[in-house]
């Protein structure tokens, strides 16, 4: 392993201590108009406990992320107490998409530090049945300038259009290969079992949907979902009286390029900013892209993990198109990619699907064809051992990585 | 003059930092800030970003290209609902910084431009909507 500069070292320092993931939840996804926010998170984390063989009184720390519908200012202590938890530990993160990898820093830090030693990430929300009309106004609003870019009616998805289409310009890229990432990830959805969209697309089909805004129709978009997903944060030490086999955290990285989509300087810096968290996760964690078994790539559009795969360095600047048509990203291709079907087919609750995914994956247990009556599928990717996965918060302004692993840091 | 329909699309969250912005555009002048050293930047602020030195606001043309733009087939609320397409661009203004706004055919209403009119590179010209008695907004249509 190639020795790194002193933050590298520190990272390391810290996971050698084996910080893992010891046990996951996922909730069904889609329309759950029956369930509130909360009930949705105390569900999920009783899944994730169980998967761990623990009991709540067994988790001493709690990290948390936000709501859409339950108003909070003091998110994870809330949840503590309407689970009845005494947590020595407690953090609610809000950084949009990257939240999820960021709960799992969050954790190891806090485990680092010594101030808890098994904490639950937990978040999930209703955000499909439970928000109204003004709250989503307000979510979109979230995203742009409120003097500077909102009052000329930018959406969400026209924000990552504009420099979607700024990047097909600079490089040539075809609106076929957009849908490719759909399609692919189309595949990858109907096997998993909890999936929204359980139909395989094609690419003509994608770009047969109606426009949103340019360059997305409306299959190039994530979902809106009710659901709750989970994991249990804790040590080796601490794992090994636990009923599954750890998932190492061996990698961690973060990157900043813009928060408003105005101010990004262009589409190679935008690249290298998110690129940062992958590129410093892989580093921390001594491997290259070359090195993937499975990705896990934040997909708010079809356009968004394209320029991470780039930025991470699996595929070149502008490379990434002619690598998912190629077929690369699918199940049996070089890196498959959103195995789950990710937040295009799957379900949108961040980035905490893409790293539950990631775990089952180096567990050997993304074989859903025993869950019959969800009509599951085997999207195993065979003997899979070291996966990245990442999120972004904003329009790819703020990213978080993590590189997870089937086996402990080499120092560890 | 005729009566304006009632403007129902978002108004600008207006900040004491950037009154004198809004002012001028009321006038139909643009003004951009610029750094103690001179270099103009977006969005305005009170203290330059990098430095959070002394800013000042400097005269600009209104000219700029078109770094990329996209149409947007569905607006961010109900206030968009029935509206044809309108087309979110990101100008790069010949002083240097890089503004959001909204493209359209020309004075007359500000109609949106079409989509098929539009393309990265074309040059663009501020115009001035006075959209309420209070706030005119900054829109571009192709120059010349």
């Amino acid at each position: 392993m190639a020795e790194g500069t002193p933050d590298v070292k520190e990272a390391r320092r810290m996971l050698a201590k084996g910080i893992c993931i010891a046990g996951v939840g996922e909730t069904e996804q889609g329309i759950i108009s029956d369930r509130g926010s909360f009930e949705l998170l105390a569900e999920v984390t009783k899944t994730a406990l169980d998967d761990a063989g623990l009991e709540l009184k067994d988790v001493d720390g709690i990290v948390t992320a936000f709501s859409f519908v339950e108003s909070t200012l003091m998110h994870s202590t809330t949840l503590a107490d309407y689970m009845g938890m005494k947590p020595g530990y407690f953090a609610s993160v809000a950084v949009g998409g990257a939240t999820a990898p960021l709960m799992a820093v969050q954790a190891a830090m806090a485990i680092d530090a010594g101030l808890a030693e098994t904490i639950l990430c937990v978040r999930g929300d209703n955000t499909r049945s439970g928000i109204s009309s003004s709250g989503m106004i307000a979510m979109a609003r979230e995203m742009s300038h409120g003097a500077y870019e909102a009052p000329f009616g930018l959406t969400t998805i026209g924000g990552y259009g504009l420099l979607a289409q700024r990047y097909m310009f600079e490089h040539d890229i075809p609106q076929e290969a957009l849908a490719a990432v759909v399609a692919t990830q189309s595949e990858h959805a109907a096997l998993k079992w909890n999936a929204m969209l359980r139909d395989v697309v094609t690419v003509e089909e994608v770009m047969e949907s109606r426009w949103i805004a340019t360059p997305f129709h409306a299959l190039d978009c994530s979902l809106v979902s009710d659901g709750a997903a989970a994991f249990i944060v804790t040590t080796a030490a601490r794992a090994k009286s636990m009923k599954k086999k750890p998932v190492y955290i061996t990698g961690i990285g973060e990157g900043f390029s813009h928060q408003y989509i105005s101010q990004a300087t262009s589409v190679a810096s935008v690249r290298d900013g998110l690129g940062r968290a992958g590129r410093r996760a892989m580093e921390v964690a001594g491997i290259t892209a070359q090195d993937l078994d499975v990705a896990e790539i934040y997909d708010s559009f079809s356009f968004t993990p394209l320029i991470a795969l780039e930025g991470f360095g699996v595929c070149g600047p502008g490379e990434a198109g002619d690598w998912v048509m190629e077929g690369h990203a699918k199940l049996g291709g070089k890196l498959p990619m959103n195995t789950h079907g990710g937040l295009i087919r799957q379900a949108h609750l961040g980035a905490m699907h893409h790293i539950v995914e990631a775990v089952l994956q180096l567990r050997g247990e993304a074989d859903d064809s025993a869950k019959t009556e969800f009509n599951g599928g085997n999207h195993q990717v065979p003997d899979a051992k070291l996966a990245i996965t990442n999120g972004s918060g904003g329009i790819l302004a703020a990213t978080s990585a993590l590189v997870l692993s089937s086996e402990p840091p080499s120092a560890a | 003059m005729s009566e304006k329909p009632a403007y129902t699309k978002p108004l600008p969250d207006l900040r004491p930092e950037d009154a004198t912005f809004w002012e001028a555009l009321k006038e139909h002048r643009f003004i951009i800030p610029c750094d103690d050293a001179g270099k103009p930047f977006w969005y305005p602020r009170k203290y330059a970003p990098g430095t959070l030195n002394a800013t000042s606001w400097m005269d600009a043309t209104g000219n700029g290209t078109i770094y990329s733009y996209s149409t947007h087939f569905m607006g961010p609320s109900k206030a968009y609902k029935g509206d044809p397409p309108h087309i979110v661009a990101l100008i790069d203004l010949e002083e240097g910084p890089r503004m959001m706004s909204i493209l359209v055919k020309d004075e007359e209403g500000y109609p949106s431009l079409d989509h098929e009119d539009v393309t990265i590179g074309m040059k663009v010209k501020l115009v001035f909507d006075d959209v309420t008695d209070e706030v005119t907004m900054p829109r571009f249509t192709p120059a010349g």
